[in-house]
């Protein structure tokens, strides 16, 4: 059997590109990706914890963050749409009709 | 007296749930044709019905423990309805209705007006379902259900820039934290091997694996602080309240930041209370940093601005810093009750005055007067009634005994002198005094300035001047009606 | 017990040999007839214009996209119910596990009926495609 160490490594590499992505990317969509990765990592916890403990919330959490993820990419995407159309273009770097 | 069947205690959740889904199927019946009376009277109904059950429950001590001493818990203790989960009910309930019956007039002539209702009810839905979770899993999909229909509302006017503008911001940084926190959850899962509060809280005892709890922990931390709208993860608040229709600025700083507050405190006095946590990481330290410094970022930066609108926004991330002291001053002892209660006190009274406060600015944003402080001047000429009610908003959120905000103050002061931090009891009081000065700006621009020439109202709309009187009239009536409030808050902090 | 590595070592093993594989005997079976025309984008002759990075989907597509992600991943919500439902019936009856699952999926179809009749499945012709259309037909 697989050590947990070994998914844990895997998911805190997958949760440290998202951050890297959602940090240096310009791009809104490489941002949704970014986040995507980041949610998935914590999947990748949530079922190797389950499998470790021998109980299944860990493995159904997953599933509903799973669920989460499409919506929330469903609404981010709606709002990249009407960003684009606004401003036409996506850098999110470009939206700063107001002050900070 | 007849005994209802145990799921009904979760009625106010289900009220505003039943609500939203009604809204679509009327819009479904009927997409083109906007009946603004019909969409506006189904939504007020259902958030009126859900807070008046959730009184009657509160009255009835539907959240009270039962003889044997057990709560009413459902789905296997996934869910839990106590007084505090009836508490916040009622305050997302109430804050959703005025803001319904503030958008009739505020969105009459636009839009997307059944998508803009049923978004509404169903964020709070969530946040609502927030304060009955009972588990990490509950809470992130009710902390989601509260968020997404947030960014959308957000963005509601696709045309105007500065909307979709504060919409991206808004969703950026919670996409990113809502990732953050997931990440937070497992790794809590991975040291505890459970998801439900109470066993969390059962497995935390001393052999746990700090490193993966430690991490996890402050990841759950920075969740709370960007639901909550507090230091590091504030920056959204300002452009999203400014960027928002008024109406969805008033829900978002008042219901929204309290379920990011009841999340709180279910998750770090339930389930993350104890010798064995605080060992691995001192989260109370970590909140009182954080408590301290958004109350003097958000009160500095909301002395500085021009914009009466982006000023109430950063005061209300100070306000978050104000309730940020019922976590930082749980120091373990026999105070921790009345801490928390204090807190759950002035998110209350704050959700009657910051509502009123962002429908007045709703008014003036329908008066099309401009946005600035000096655009406010002489405004008491044209329209007093209105102009007295945002007085009274005001020098409550400063603190001042004319409505319930001086007691819920004096009530978290009391908090830090009986906890022994007086040091964030000094930061309240040097920041309030601070508030003053930029929250009396308005006053006196609204009555002591002369009216710029040819400043005309014509337009008295109902729906907006009911909802801000109400507002008004609750937080003048907190004042001497108080003591039902903090007993109910102290009651519901000392059952968890 | 043998280590279970092995059969991840296997699967990476297969995995890069049957692409690997299929590139090799193509190469050698396929005749190599090097010539210009090959090169081009369009071999027909067609000389491209524009940029491919300003290739622009109908926003239709989007619509039904995101219909799609947003109910497919709902499935996996159900495909756990369906595999402990006859047991679970056996041993909780039908309310308590047939009604939550209708619930759900009730909610699932009012929000899918209020998509379907605010036109987000409706495909709307865009009018210079129907335009170019009907010059064709001319």
């Amino acid at each position: 059997m697989i050590p947990t160490q070994y998914y844990l490594l895997l998911s805190a590499a997958v949760f440290c590109i998202g951050i890297f992505g959602v940090l240096t990317r310009r791009n809104a969509l490489i941002f949704l990706m970014s986040v995507e990765l980041i949610l998935n990592a914590a999947n990748i916890n949530l079922v190797a914890f389950s499998f470790q403990y021998g109980n299944l919330s860990g493995q159904v959490f997953a599933l509903f963050a799973m669920g989460l993820a499409a919506a929330e990419v469903a609404v981010g995407l709606g709002i990249v749409l009407v960003l684009y159309r606004n401003f036409s273009d996506i850098d999110v770097t470009e939206a700063t009709t107001m002050r900070w | 007296m007849v005994q209802l069947p145990t799921w009904t205690a979760l009625s106010p959740t289900l009220l505003l749930g039943l609500t939203a889904i009604v809204l679509l199927l009327v819009d479904s019946i009927d997409p083109d044709s906007s009946n603004n009376e019909l969409l506006a009277g189904v939504a007020g109904l259902g958030s009126i019905a859900a807070a008046a059950t959730s009184v009657w429950f509160i009255v009835a001590g539907t959240g009270l423990p039962a003889e044997n001493g057990e709560l009413i818990s459902l789905f296997d203790d996934q869910l839990v309805v106590d007084q505090m989960a009836l508490f916040f009910s009622f305050l997302v309930a109430s804050v959703l209705t005025l803001v319904v019956v503030a958008s009739y007039d505020y969105m009459a002539d636009k839009a997307r007006q059944a998508k803009y209702y049923s978004l509404t009810v169903m964020a709070a839905t969530g946040m609502s379902l927030l304060g009955s979770a009972n588990g990490l899993a509950v809470a992130f999909v009710a902390l989601e259900l509260a968020s997404l229909p947030s960014y959308a509302l957000v963005a509601i006017l696709k045309t105007n820039k500065g909307s979709v503008e504060a919409a991206l911001k808004y969703f950026l940084v919670g996409a990113l934290s809502s990732g953050v926190f997931l990440y937070g959850i497992s790794l809590v899962y991975g040291a505890t091997g459970s998801l439900q509060f109470d066993a969390v809280a059962a497995a935390l005892t001393d052999g746990v694996p700090a490193g993966i709890l430690g991490i996890g922990v402050l990841m759950i931390v920075g969740g709370v602080a960007f639901k909550t709208a507090s230091v590091p993860f504030h920056f959204w608040a300002p452009e999203a309240y400014e960027g928002a229709p008024a109406p969805i600025s008033a829900f978002l700083s008042s219901a929204s930041k309290a379920a990011g507050f009841v999340l709180a405190f279910r998750v770090f006095a339930t389930a993350l209370m104890g010798d064995a946590v605080l060992a691995v990481v001192d989260w109370v330290l970590v909140f009182q940093v954080l408590a301290i410094v958004t109350m003097f970022v958000g009160n500095f930066a909301a002395a500085t601005q021009e914009n009466v609108k982006r000023m109430l926004a950063y005061s209300s991330v100070g306000h978050a810093g104000y309730v940020l002291i019922g976590l930082a001053a749980l120091t373990g002892g026999s105070s921790d009750a009345y801490v928390l209660g204090s807190g759950m006190m002035h998110l209350l009274v704050y959700g009657f005055m910051n509502t009123g406060a962002f429908l007045f600015i709703a008014l003036v944003e329908y008066w099309d007067i401009g946005r600035t402080f000096e655009d406010y001047n002489g405004l008491a000429t044209q329209a007093p009634l209105a102009c007295a009610a945002m007085t009274v908003f005001l020098f409550s959120l400063a603190g001042l005994p004319i409505g319930g905000g001086f007691f819920s103050k004096f009530n978290l002061l009391m908090a830090t002198v009986r906890s022994g931090t007086w040091f964030l009891g000094a930061a309240l009081i040097v920041n309030s005094a601070l508030s003053l000065y930029y929250y009396t700006r308005v006053v006196k621009a609204m009555w002591i300035e002369e009216p710029a020439s040819g400043l005309e109202i014509e337009r008295y709309p109902i729906g907006l001047y009911t909802a801000v009187l109400v507002a008004a009239l609750v937080t003048v009536l907190l004042l001497p009606g108080f003591d039902a409030v903090s007993q109910t808050a102290e009651t519901a902090a000392s059952l968890l | 017990m043998s280590n279970p590595w092995i059969a991840i070592g296997a699967l990476a093993l297969v995995g890069v040999l049957i692409p690997l594989s299929m590139i090799s005997v193509s190469a050698l079976l396929r005749p190599s007839v090097p010539e210009q025309g090959k090169r081009a984008t369009y071999e027909s002759g067609e000389i491209p214009t524009g940029s491919s990075q300003q290739i622009r989907f109908n926003i239709q597509y989007y619509m039904v996209a995101l219909l799609f992600v947003v109910f497919d991943i709902e499935t996996v919500l159900i495909f756990p119910w369906t595999v402990i439902y006859r047991d679970a019936v056996g041993a909780l009856g039908y309310e308590q596990v047939l009604f939550p699952m209708l619930l759900f999926l009730g909610v699932l179809v009012a929000g899918l009926a209020w998509a379907w009749r605010n036109g987000a499945v409706q495909w709307v012709k865009s009018p210079r495609a129907t335009r170019q259309l009907s010059t064709n037909n001319e």
